[in-house]
């Protein structure tokens, strides 16, 4: 049933920081996701039963088919995404190699930080604005029926004012903070360690060995 | 006719041998010591393959060989909601409190662990039941004949001599409950019912080439009491049978399933319900409430999940169950999977092919541990009683516990879970002051 025979994948994805064990156990799960298609489509993320309970799970799912993540440059969303979208928006999960030096850490910390940036961004305008900012946090705190809508609001508003006094300084009393750009966005980061915390680490693929 | 008569006679000898080496011995309870020479000889030969396969794979061999305590491909980060939130506060913490999500996220669309339970459990070594465990590499012509004798072996040795000890088993089953079901109610016709059922789940044991062991008896259900077990598979009720009687609960079914269910009823008393009466909650529950009353009847057979799930794990019961009253015997059944897969996963496969794959497996190797009996506590609602119980089997038989249903091997999530999420960690951003 079209099994993955490893030579010709692996080099077609040796410019992805995966092992070729991680990528057919990938391809599995993939394959398990698209019901043996060889697309993915939103609907397909649906029969997982442990995302359901994450709050942001549409914006989760919405980041593998926003064409911004899947290559530079490209925007607007696609309806179904490939194998070799599925490992490039896994690649932004790697964690970091012992080898790497200063130049490629920093370019590892922007991928992660833009990825980030794309998932608040959701009109893809390359500002995030109050209101984008103000979805999100609703989103994280829908559920709770005692939270008024005001509170979150309040939550996001507060958020904004750090951010904007982060970024651009003092504010005059005319200025309209229109929104975080990415570079700003970056600022606020500066001195956070996110590398540890937005990485998903893989078993040693070796020592499980297993039957079909 | 020189050929027909050998063939009658191979035929008579294998059906002796059969019933003097097997069946005989099963109805007395005696065990002539065939099958642990078998495990034996098994087992040698699974490691000397497992050793013949690392040797072939020329890969510099892995330090640590991890168990499989993990079934997953990735390291979940186990760190609870507060203190991943808690460490990242230095900008405002919203922004930073989507890595969490974000992280959860990812872990579970790439390896996420309702799936996982529903499929078989993965293996540390080979089994010699398909061709090798590093994907289908060819390792070495020995490898390969070895591997081709045991499919002779399985197929053309085990298969056959399974199938007539099943169809012996089966038949002297429906047979002995017949004529059983026919004496006056007395304590001559409950013994000779309970002989007959004994002898017949040994029969069957023997036709799967079950190893059993049982731990604790001292702690077997009693009379009047509810069993509640693990499920796995539809064998696990023979499992438990083959020590000790049992009154089945189940749904009435068609086919051969169903002779048996009559049959059997009428020797001892099972609770069938038909399809219409399993619908009607109180119905079942004042049916089952009857029969516990009553002490001198057998102790019912219940498997609370509703489904099988496959043996690495311990999933929500249903608390009807535990709304009987009684005492409950709890079960637990843990299968060792190197000698064969004793999971059903029913929404893949159909029964017949499901007993097939059992059939031409080596062997059903599992541990079955009987726990003390444990009642409802005062002020203790069913629900609570029911994870009081399912937490004690998951301890006692090496099973995780997960807090999902096993309904959900074929629906979708409630949304009462994601509500739950999002109420903590809402609550958490109150506690945090960060309101008002």
């Amino acid at each position: 049933s079209g099994e993955l025979t490893p030579n010709p994948i692996t080099s077609l994805f040796s410019s992805l920081p995966v092992t070729s064990e991680q990528i057919e156990h990938l391809h599995r799960r993939f394959k398990q996701l698209s019901r043996d298609q060889l697309t993915i489509r939103k609907e397909n993320f649906d029969s997982i039963p442990d995302l359901e309970f994450n709050p942001i799970r549409g914006k989760i799912v919405h980041a593998f088919f926003d064409r911004r993540n899947l290559r530079p440059e490209s925007d607007g969303l696609a309806d179904e995404i490939n194998f070799e979208d599925f490992l490039t928006i896994m690649s932004y999960f790697r964690p970091i190699e012992m080898n790497m030096d200063e130049e490629q850490l920093d370019r590892f910390r922007k991928e992660k930080l833009k990825f980030l940036f794309h998932m608040y961004d959701s009109d893809h305008d390359g500002k995030i604005t109050l209101q984008e900012y103000r979805n999100v946090v609703e989103e994280l705190l829908s559920g709770n029926p005692h939270l008024e809508k005001d509170s979150a609001r309040s939550i996001a508003d507060g958020a904004m004012m750090e951010a904007a006094s982060i970024c651009v300084g003092q504010m005059g009393p005319d200025q309209v903070y229109e929104g975080i750009t990415f570079e700003d966005f970056l600022k606020m980061w500066q001195g956070i360690d996110i590398e540890t915390k937005m990485h998903v680490r893989f078993l040693n693929m070796e020592t499980i060995a297993h039957c079909y | 006719e020189d050929v027909g008569s050998a063939v009658a006679r191979v035929g008579a000898v294998w059906l002796a041998l059969v019933l003097g080496l097997i069946v005989l011995p099963s109805a007395l309870g005696v065990s002539l010591g065939i099958s642990e020479a078998y495990m034996w000889v098994l087992v040698k030969t699974l490691e000397w393959a497992t050793i013949r396969i690392e040797k072939g794979i020329k890969k510099p061999q892995p330090q640590i060989l991890k168990a499989p305590a993990t079934n997953g491909i990735i390291e979940r980060d186990e760190t609870p909601m507060e203190k991943e939130i808690a460490r990242l506060h230095r900008v405002d913490f919203e922004f930073s409190d989507i890595f969490y999500f974000c992280r959860k996220g990812f872990e579970a669309i790439v390896d996420d662990e309702v799936t996982q339970r529903f499929s078989s459990e993965e293996l540390v070594s080979w089994n010699l039941l398909t061709r090798t465990n590093v994907n289908f590499h060819y390792i070495s012509l020995r490898l390969t004949v070895v591997w081709v004798i045991g499919v002779i072996v399985r197929y053309c040795f085990l298969l056959p001599l399974r199938f007539t000890l099943a169809a012996i088993g089966i038949t002297s089953m429906i047979v002995g409950t017949t004529i059983v079901g026919q004496l006056p109610n007395s304590s001559l016709k409950n013994y000779l019912s309970e002989l007959v059922h004994l002898t017949c789940s040994r029969i069957l044991v023997r036709a799967l080439s079950g190893t059993i062991r049982y731990h604790n008896r001292e702690n077997k259900p009693q009379k009047g009491g509810i069993c509640v077990a693990n499920h796995t598979s539809p064998i696990d009720a023979i499992i438990l049978t083959n020590d000790g009687c049992y009154a089945m609960v189940g749904q009435v079914h068609g086919g051969l399933m169903g002779v048996i269910q009559r049959a059997t009823v009428k020797a001892c008393p099972h609770v069938w319900f038909e399809r219409s009466e399993i619908k009607d909650r109180h119905l079942v529950t004042e049916r089952l409430r009857e029969h516990v009353a009553d002490k001198s009847k057998l102790p019912i057979l219940i498997f609370p999940e509703g489904t099988c799930i496959n043996n690495t794990s311990v999933m929500m019961f249903k608390k009807g169950s535990f709304e009987i009253g009684g005492t409950i015997y709890p079960v637990a059944i843990k299968y060792d999977p190197q000698f064969g897969d004793a999971f059903w996963n029913s929404s893949k496969y159909n029964i017949v092919s499901y007993l097939l794959r059992i059939m031409t497996s080596w062997a059903i190797v599992c541990n079955v541990w009987y726990m003390p009996p444990m009642v409802r506590k005062e002020g203790e609602d069913a629900v609570q009683f029911a994870n009081r119980v399912r937490s004690a089997i998951a301890r006692q038989g090496g099973l995780t516990e997960l807090p999902w249903d096993g309904g959900l091997k074929r629906a979708k999530v409630k949304d009462t879970f994601k509500e739950e999420q999002q109420k903590n960690y809402s609550k958490m951003l109150v506690r945090n002051g960060s309101i008002g």
